[in-house]
């Protein structure tokens, strides 16, 4: 091809282009942009920032709002001032205009103005940060535990709650409202981040580092968040809801909480289940009070089985009404809407309500104790566990008959 | 027919086949030795295929100029005799010596072959020599460098092991003085004889040296020979301290204090534990199975202390010799108003049966429970 033919040829497909793009371009723009701004109007949007549930988050929301104004209105300013100037000295063959080196004046007006909007903001922003960072006001502490792929939370003991005994919980965080709660945030493995967005901003959890995070909601209610530090394989899947409770319903969640391990009745399905639970799940699950059949306490050893270290206890597990991670229900659809929908005079009795026996959900249960790592993807391959000295990361795939899969869920509903 | 370099590369080669083969008997662990010799048993291999080939580098077949200079003598052959011998010796005592004789060995060649290059650059000596230098200079200058540098460095660390603490200090000051004072010395009289500098530097040199090997002979300074005898620098053992002599200010832990989970001070007779977000002080730690948890330890009496963890008992069995013991882990002694840091990592719940706490050596009723649910 010659230089001419070349030149041609480029010519003759920009044109092309250009035609299809008028056609194509200018619709796309319009739905693109249409469908952002309906996205936004959402109503079905837990997770979203721009609604505050609580006082730390009031104070991001107070923040980011006027910031967020000021930032538009100059955004639009400079926007509407690029495409005027495009539009009204484009090329149409005209001379160049006289050319310029600089107006110092004008120039040093426009770095004075940003400088000065931006040290009024940082005024406030290191204000917000010193109060989202105070530790000394707080009333209630809860440690929390990142690991790969599920947050623990224990609650040390503390009279004024009626936390005679220390309370390990895992996936939701049980708080009581209009308390000012304090997180100690660290992890088993690698760094995850807590966050609510109702409640406040995000939290790394750092192995070897305790980091603080203040939580307090106005109202009753549950409130989700999501791991947001890429932690690996399931990071996608490692999501947890912060429940808050009015104060007596926290108190009597507290005492459900404490209650002493109930064995199921001899000779029912249910004891079957525990037995089961003995051989198979005793070696990474917890279940305070569980005894073996010699009479000895049954203690788990997740530090021999787990690479992090840990597998969530399971004493109370109906008291849940997510599992593994919060990416499951325990409740079936219908019952999980009747408490997650409620208003929040009744939320907390419908959330203590627990999971029953008509309301679990009983096919992601079994999915998940048929074959784990197959509806959450976890490193669970025993072939592939030589990096981490035999170890899981998440639970693995334990080859249950589907007999024992009913009578462990029966033995696991009466975990109440 | 077979060139001197031929010769002498196949020489080696069968001496290091010889080695690799004695050292299969010889070393129960051959792999990096085995690697070692391998390679060298190639190198020389190909360097002898690569004489023949060339003729020893001679680019003209016609025989030597007979009026030429002959060539220098070369200290070359005997280094990399030394260098043989070492490697073989390193086989059958010790890796350092190998690798010792290994780095003899491949430095004496490489600097042979250009010798012997460099002599059939032309007929002009000077111009020879000038070759040589311009192509070997510049590895050997730094190489040397290190090593002088490295024996005075080591020399004066013998030093200072021997002179007790004050002498140090002053041994430092003195040192730095003369070095000022030199480099004023150069700076005011740029255009001082060389050679005085040098002798100055070398003098100096050969002083530390001289006051290393000494030192070496007389054996470290007293009190590092006790502590290393009691053996005090692997702290096994909790209880109360028995050696007097200890790093008094072992904070070396600074990042460790920016987000602790509990700060515990021993303080007017009572250990308290601060832990961020409490505001009281509290006499029980609640920390996760499993979770690598750092705790601070301030001491903030007038003693010396150290801060013990109590982590349950031991059970009787074969690895306890069939008795219990206590599993416990403590802080180095820590001095009067001094903070050290201690981590744990607790992977079976605490009961009433198995309590854990905190404690000061010496002192068990001051105590803070540790719970592990
Ligand atoms: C090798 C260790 C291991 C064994 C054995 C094991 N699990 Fe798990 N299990 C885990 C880990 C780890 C998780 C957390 C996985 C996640 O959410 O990412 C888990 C999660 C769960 C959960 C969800 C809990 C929650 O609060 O989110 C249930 C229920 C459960 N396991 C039941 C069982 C039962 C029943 C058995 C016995 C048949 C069993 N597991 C055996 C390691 C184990
Ligand atoms: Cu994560």
């Amino acid at each position: 091809m010659s230089r001419r033919q070349f030149d041609n040829w480029l010519r003759a497909t920009i044109a092309s282009v250009r035609v299809v793009l008028r056609k194509v371009f200018k619709p796309l723009v319009v739905v693109a942009g249409v469908s952002v701004v309906v996205a936004g109007c959402a109503t079905n949007a837990p997770q979203d920032t721009w609604q505050p549930k609580g006082p730390n988050s009031k104070l991001i929301d107070d923040l980011q709002q006027p910031v967020f104004a000021v930032a538009g209105i100059i955004g639009l300013i400079v926007a509407v001032a690029v495409i005027y100037t495009m539009i009204k000295y484009r090329d149409r063959g005209q001379p160049i205009p006289e050319q310029i080196h600089g107006k110092p004046a004008l120039e040093i007006t426009l770095t004075v103005i940003p400088a000065l909007i931006l040290a009024v903001v940082s005024v406030f922003t290191f204000g917000a940060i010193f109060k989202l960072a105070k530790t000394d006001d707080t009333q209630m502490i809860i440690n929390v535990t990142g690991q790969q792929w599920w947050w623990e939370y224990d609650y040390p003991a503390q009279n004024e709650f009626g936390i005679t005994q220390p309370i390990i919980t895992s996936g939701q965080l049980v708080m009581p409202v209009g308390t000012k709660v304090l997180l100690r945030e660290t992890s088993r493995d690698v760094i995850h981040s807590y966050w609510i967005p109702a409640l406040n901003g995000k939290r790394d959890a750092v192995p070897g580092r305790v980091h603080t995070l203040r939580l307090e909601a106005d109202k009753p209610g549950i409130y989700a968040g999501q791991c947001t530090e890429f932690c690996g394989l399931s990071h996608a899947n490692m999501r947890m809801e912060a429940v808050a409770l009015s104060k007596e319903d926290f108190a009597k969640w507290v005492a459900n909480q404490q209650a002493p391990y109930v064995a199921p009745a001899k000779e029912t399905l249910a004891q079957q289940g525990e037995e089961v639970f003995l051989n198979q799940c005793v070696r990474c699950h917890q279940v305070n009070g569980l005894m073996r059949a010699d009479g000895t306490p049954a203690i788990a050893a997740p530090d021999e089985n787990v690479w992090s270290g840990a597998a969530p206890n399971l004493s109370h597990l109906m008291s849940r009404n997510t599992f593994a991670g919060a990416m499951f229900d325990l409740l079936s659809k219908q019952c999980r809407d009747e408490v997650w929908n409620a208003p929040s005079e009744v939320v907390g009795a419908k959330y203590l309500a627990g999971v029953t026996e008509e309301c679990l959900n009983q096919k992601d249960l079994r999915a998940w104790l048929r074959n784990a790592p197959e509806v959450k993807p976890m490193y669970a391959n025993p072939a592939d566990l030589a990096v981490s000295n035999g170890k899981y990361r998440g639970m693995p795939y334990l080859a249950l008959s589907e007999d024992d899969i009913t009578k462990l869920v029966a033995y696991l509903i009466t975990l109440k | 027919m077979f060139s001197t370099g031929f010769k002498y590369f196949l020489g080696v080669t069968v001496v290091s086949i010889a080695a690799l083969i004695m050292s299969l008997f010889v070393l129960d662990q051959l792999a990096i030795a085995g690697v070692a010799i391998s390679m060298l048993i190639t190198v020389t291999a190909l360097l002898a295929g690569i004489a023949t080939a060339t003729h020893d580098g001679q680019t003209t077949t016609s025989t030597p100029d007979s009026s030429g200079e002959l060539a220098t003598q070369s200290i070359w052959p005997l280094v990399s005799g030394v260098g043989v011998v070492l490697l073989a010796l390193g086989l059958v005592t010790s890796s350092i010596v190998f690798f010792a004789g290994l780095i003899v060995l491949l430095g004496a060649l490489v600097e042979w072959m250009v010798q012997s290059w460099s002599e059939r650059a032309s007929k002009d000596t000077n111009y020879n020599a000038l070759a040589r230098k311009r192509l070997l200079n510049p590895i050997e200058f730094p190489i040397l460098a290190a090593l002088g540098l490295g024996v005075v460095i080591y020399s004066f660390s013998r030093i200072m092991l021997t002179v007790n603490k004050t002498t140090g200090a002053s041994l430092f000051i003195i040192f730095g003085a003369l070095v000022l004072v030199g480099g004023v010395l150069f700076a005011i009289k740029p255009n001082m004889k060389r050679s005085i500098g040098v002798a100055i530097c070398v003098l100096g040199a050969l002083g530390i040296v001289a006051g290393g090997v000494a030192s070496a002979v007389s054996g470290e300074r007293e009190e590092l020979v006790e502590a290393a005898a009691e053996g005090h620098f692997t702290h096994a053992e909790c209880g109360p301290e028995a050696s007097k002599y200890f790093d008094k200010l072992a904070e070396g832990t600074l990042s460790l204090r920016s987000s602790v989970s509990a700060i515990v001070v021993y303080q007017d007779g009572e250990l308290i534990a601060n832990i961020q977000g409490l505001v009281k002080p509290q006499k029980t730690l609640t920390i996760g199975r499993s979770i690598p948890t750092n705790i601070v330890f301030r001491n903030a009496t007038e003693g010396e202390f150290r801060l013990v963890a109590h982590l349950g008992d031991k059970v009787a069995d074969e690895s306890t010799d069939g008795e219990t013991h206590k599993n416990e882990t403590c802080t180095q002694l820590v001095a009067p108003g001094a903070e050290q840091s201690l981590t744990l990592k607790i992977s079976k719940p605490s009961s009433a049966k198995n309590a854990y706490y905190l404690y000061i050596a010496g002192a068990e009723d001051k105590k803070i429970e540790l719970v592990v649910p």
